[in-house]
């Protein structure tokens, strides 16, 4: 990349959300005119948008039954009484 | 929420079992979760799982209620991940290729039989693509990728999750993306 390390540095925290307004703006100029910077940025934000896409999983429905199954043994005058 | 969480642990920590499952519920579609994206394999996942809420059972006690609970069994699943996955280190390797396939069984549970729609298709390939691409990350950076993308922590959260400083999570993370932009790239 030709571009500065000042630029890479933006472009971490645009996507780490942790950017100011007025860097965002320096940054936007940039990219306007710098493609190797604007390409970057923008497969990052391709590939966190990919990543955030992944489904989720849900746990087999009887996971606590068998983690309930090997717990020590409880005395029953502990149990939940109200 | 937060009460309802401390409620149900002081009840455990009192010896009550059936509070567990109750904290069980709240949080073992999560925990199973990051197992699974750690592993990329469903069975084992289960297995880390399941071993780490009983390791949250047996040391209830040391958990310091000043911090979430989620924090907590996030950082035993994680640690229990990353246990297994460094034993079973020949066959898994930055270049392995094998080692997030078997989640393609996984999607493939859910088109047995019928036809899919060609987007269907698209979208399960898709899938299978991010998991093997996650798989493809080395441990460290997994970890920080899948809590911060997949389970939406605060860099913050993922340090207490992780133990780690701040800088270390934000390294990790940026290194963790832009190997996946590489082979994004590439792919």
């Amino acid at each position: 990349m030709a571009c500065s390390r000042d630029h890479k540095r933006l472009i971490e925290q645009y996507l780490d959300e942790e950017i100011t307004l007025a860097e965002a703006r320096q940054l936007e100029d940039h990219v306007k005119v710098c493609p190797d910077c604007r390409q970057h940025l923008n497969e990052l934000k391709k590939t966190v948008a990919i990543v955030q896409s992944a489904s989720h999983f849900e746990a087999p429905e009887d996971m606590t039954e068998k983690v309930m199954n090997r717990l020590p043994k409880q005395t029953k005058s502990k149990k939940w009484n109200n | 929420m937060d009460t309802v969480v401390k409620k149900i642990v002081r009840e455990v920590k009192r010896g009550n079992q059936e509070a567990f499952a109750e904290l069980m519920e709240l949080y073992k579609d999560k925990v199973f979760h990051i197992a699974f994206r750690m592993l990329g394999n469903s069975h084992e996942a289960q297995d880390v799982a399941q071993e780490a809420f009983l390791r949250a059972y047996t040391n209830i006690h040391s958990y310091d209620e000043s911090r979430k609970f989620s924090t907590w069994i996030f950082r035993i699943a994680t640690n229990l991940a990353i246990d297994r996955l460094r034993k079973k280190k020949p066959d898994f390797h930055l270049e392995d290729k094998v080692g997030g396939t078997e989640n393609l069984d996984h999607y493939s549970r859910f088109a047995s039989g019928e036809e899919l729609p060609e987007d269907q298709v698209v979208k399960l390939e898709m899938q299978a693509w991010i998991q093997q691409e996650i798989m493809q990350l080395p441990p460290k950076y997994r970890s920080a990728i899948i809590l911060k993308y997949l389970e939406d922590l605060s860099l913050k959260e993922i340090s207490e999750v992780l133990n780690l400083p701040v800088a270390t999570v934000k390294t990790r993370i940026h290194r963790g993306r832009e190997a996946l932009r590489k082979r994004l790239r590439e792919s």
